[in-house]
């Protein structure tokens, strides 16, 4: 799906800028662009360097396995009867999610999915887990936040807040959709 | 001050728990530049389409397009590309935050509502594939509809709490 997107829009700007006679501004503002994203790129390094390198101590001073304890029983609640040892990886995928880890995050996660499939088809717990998981569950926006820092914003932690209470809609939001549709898909 | 009390917090866990802070830290970071230095291929396409798009003009013709819609639902239209593109793909949305805080200011309103929109919102599509390829799932029935109503919930929490 992607493949196509880009190469709509990416064919349709030079088409459009061919036609209307701004061919060359065009491909200049492709190279400009990529000059841009190394510059993005490396100021956010720093910001986002920092950012990883506090949560690598707060996730090894034990934030996931108490965060797993506090999610175990509102999700067992949600997702219904669901073995142990898939459990085990949902609560680990969600909060390595819920802190940023994507890396942890990915692979607990995977496991997760498989083991909650019903054969071909996803049932109910599967389809609230994806659910949860794709609506976000950050907590702190370490990639906005950095960005922020390296585009030298007044306050960068400014997004914070309005996005922590955001995640919160957007994830009540999907629970309650995602258990109004179970009895009707 | 959030952002530093954060901080004060992740060093005092460590050190509560003897942990070796520094070398934590260490190797944190390099994880975060490996992670950074990964993206920045992807992004500098995302950039580059970004830039080539708003040159060519094509962007402002779509954009005002949808304008009326948008400005209707109290969200500036300049914002209307990067919330389409964010559950597709996670770098060209970084791509357009950055762009859209480069024109307008990163104190901008339409960057702190963009921001806000990134920080709570996933890449519905890119999670939804990759897991149910995973789980080898083919009937996935609500999911992905109702991730995609999440998201637009989070857009909408965005605009609530961004005045």
């Amino acid at each position: 799906m992607l493949q196509v997107l880009v190469g709509v829009l990416l064919g349709g700007a030079m088409l459009f800028g061919i036609v209307t006679g701004r061919g060359e501004r065009v491909f200049s503002g492709l190279m400009e662009g990529a000059k841009g994203a190394v510059e993005t790129a490396l100021s956010l390094m720093g910001s986002f360097g920092i950012f990883c390198g506090l949560m690598n101590i707060l996730s090894h001073s034990g934030a996931v396995e108490k965060l797993n304890k506090w999610l175990k029983r509102p999700l067992q609640h949600l997702m219904g009867e669901v073995k142990e040892e898939a459990m085990a990886f949902v609560t680990m995928n969600l909060s390595a999610n819920m802190l940023g880890l994507g890396n942890a995050a990915t692979p607990a996660g995977l496991e997760a999915a498989k083991r909650l499939a019903e054969g071909d088809r996803a049932g109910n717990a599967l389809c609230m887990f994806l659910v949860i998981n794709a609506s976000s569950v950050q907590l702190l926006p370490s990639t906005v936040v950095s960005l922020r820092a390296s585009m030298g914003a007044a306050d960068p932690g400014a997004v914070i807040l309005p996005a922590l209470a955001a995640t919160l809609l957007s994830t009540v939001s999907g629970i309650l959709l995602c258990k109004w549709m179970e009895k009707r898909t | 001050m959030i952002l530093c009390g954060f901080a004060l917090f992740c060093l005092l866990a460590g050190a509560f728990k003897r942990l070796p802070v520094y070398d934590l830290f260490v190797e944190g970071a390099r994880e975060g530049l490996k992670t950074a230095a990964g993206i920045l291929p992807s992004l500098l396409v995302m950039l580059g389409m970004v830039k080539a798009l708003e040159e060519s003009g094509l962007w402002a013709a779509l954009c005002d397009l949808a304008a009326p819609v948008a400005e209707k639902a109290g969200v500036p239209p300049v914002l209307l590309p990067f919330m389409l593109m964010r559950p597709l793909s996670g770098s060209a949305a970084l791509a357009m935050l950055q762009d859209i805080m480069a024109v307008h200011g990163p104190d901008s309103r339409e960057a702190l509502m963009a921001g806000v929109m990134m920080g709570s919102s996933e890449t519905v599509f890119y999670t939804c594939t990759v897991y149910l390829a995973a789980a080898g799932v083919k009937k996935s029935r609500h999911t992905v509809p109702c991730a995609l109503l999440a998201c637009l919930a989070g857009y909408a929490g965005a605009v609530l709490f961004c005045p």
